[in-house]
């Protein structure tokens, strides 16, 4: 995988931790959990962005707030963000080494 | 929801009755490892990320002896349950500062747009909280005798 593409991976985890602990904090509280490491989890995700190329960072953040997830999976050739078939000529040898988008919406692709 | 739908999204082979490890690290990469053994999963790497994050957020061991380390990664396309036992315990940085024996490791997809996990997620913890349950399933001979200790009235 390429490197930048597992940042954003790992950037997309942290922000979906964030939220989830914003948005539903109470009721995981109310089963028990802690959410006091909040602070540094943000500091954490903040110091992950600086290590992200600024096109490609701008580029999550756009789509992020355009559809809630940057990077998604690619599974049986189909991008899971918009159902657009992915040409299996996009995971040659040529483009291994790139940040793929989908043609159609634009989300970054992932294989998992 | 019903204990019985939870234990859909686990099996034998997501059941670790002997956990190694002491500590919370190499558990939760012994768990880890089981995890992805025998599935399309090739992403470990970004599943411990995501569950140090998460522990460092606050410790997942706040059931009594019961630690149940969760949260969403792109790494795995639908809900699985890992079960594990560890007899010694592991330091698990839980708030009564006893040893965690029992492991239920909830990982899910970012779409889980039905907030499955957190469902299962309460089901399970609040299944766990009878103490004569917890000494069958750390008795439980094989996972069929841990799911059907699970599913016992």
């Amino acid at each position: 995988m390429h490197p930048q593409l597992q940042l954003l991976v790992a950037l997309q985890d942290l922000d979906e931790m964030i939220n989830e602990t914003a948005n539903q904090g109470t009721e995981l509280e109310g089963l028990g959990f802690k959410h006091g490491g909040l602070d540094e989890l943000k500091k954490s995700r903040d110091d992950l962005a600086t290590k992200i190329e600024p096109g490609h960072l701008s580029w999550y953040k756009r789509l992020t707030g355009k559809f809630g997830h940057a990077v998604v999976p690619v599974v049986s050739n189909l991008c899971t963000g918009c159902f657009a078939n992915i040409p299996s000529s996009f995971v040659s040898k040529t483009n291994e080494n790139k940040v793929q988008k989908c043609e159609s919406c634009g989300r970054l692709l992932y294989w998992p | 929801m019903d204990i019985a739908e939870v234990l859909k999204h686990t099996s034998s082979e997501h059941f670790l009755p002997n956990l190694t490890a002491t500590d919370k690290q190499g558990a939760l990469a012994e768990m880890v490892e089981g995890l992805i053994s025998g599935t399309q999963i090739s992403r470990p790497d970004a599943i411990m990320q995501m569950l140090t994050s998460r522990e460092a957020l606050g410790s997942t061991a706040v059931g009594p002896g019961i630690a149940f380390p969760h949260g969403r990664t792109l790494a795995v396309q639908r809900l699985t349950i890992m079960i594990a036992r560890s007899t010694e315990g592991v330091d698990f940085d839980s708030e009564d500062g006893n040893k965690t024996h029992l492991f239920f490791m909830l990982i899910a997809p970012p779409q889980d747009s039905g907030h499955q996990y957190i469902k299962s997620l309460a089901a399970l913890i609040d299944r766990v909280q009878d103490g004569d349950l917890r000494d069958s399933l750390m008795a439980a001979e094989d996972y069929e005798g841990f799911c059907n200790a699970m599913k016992e009235n």
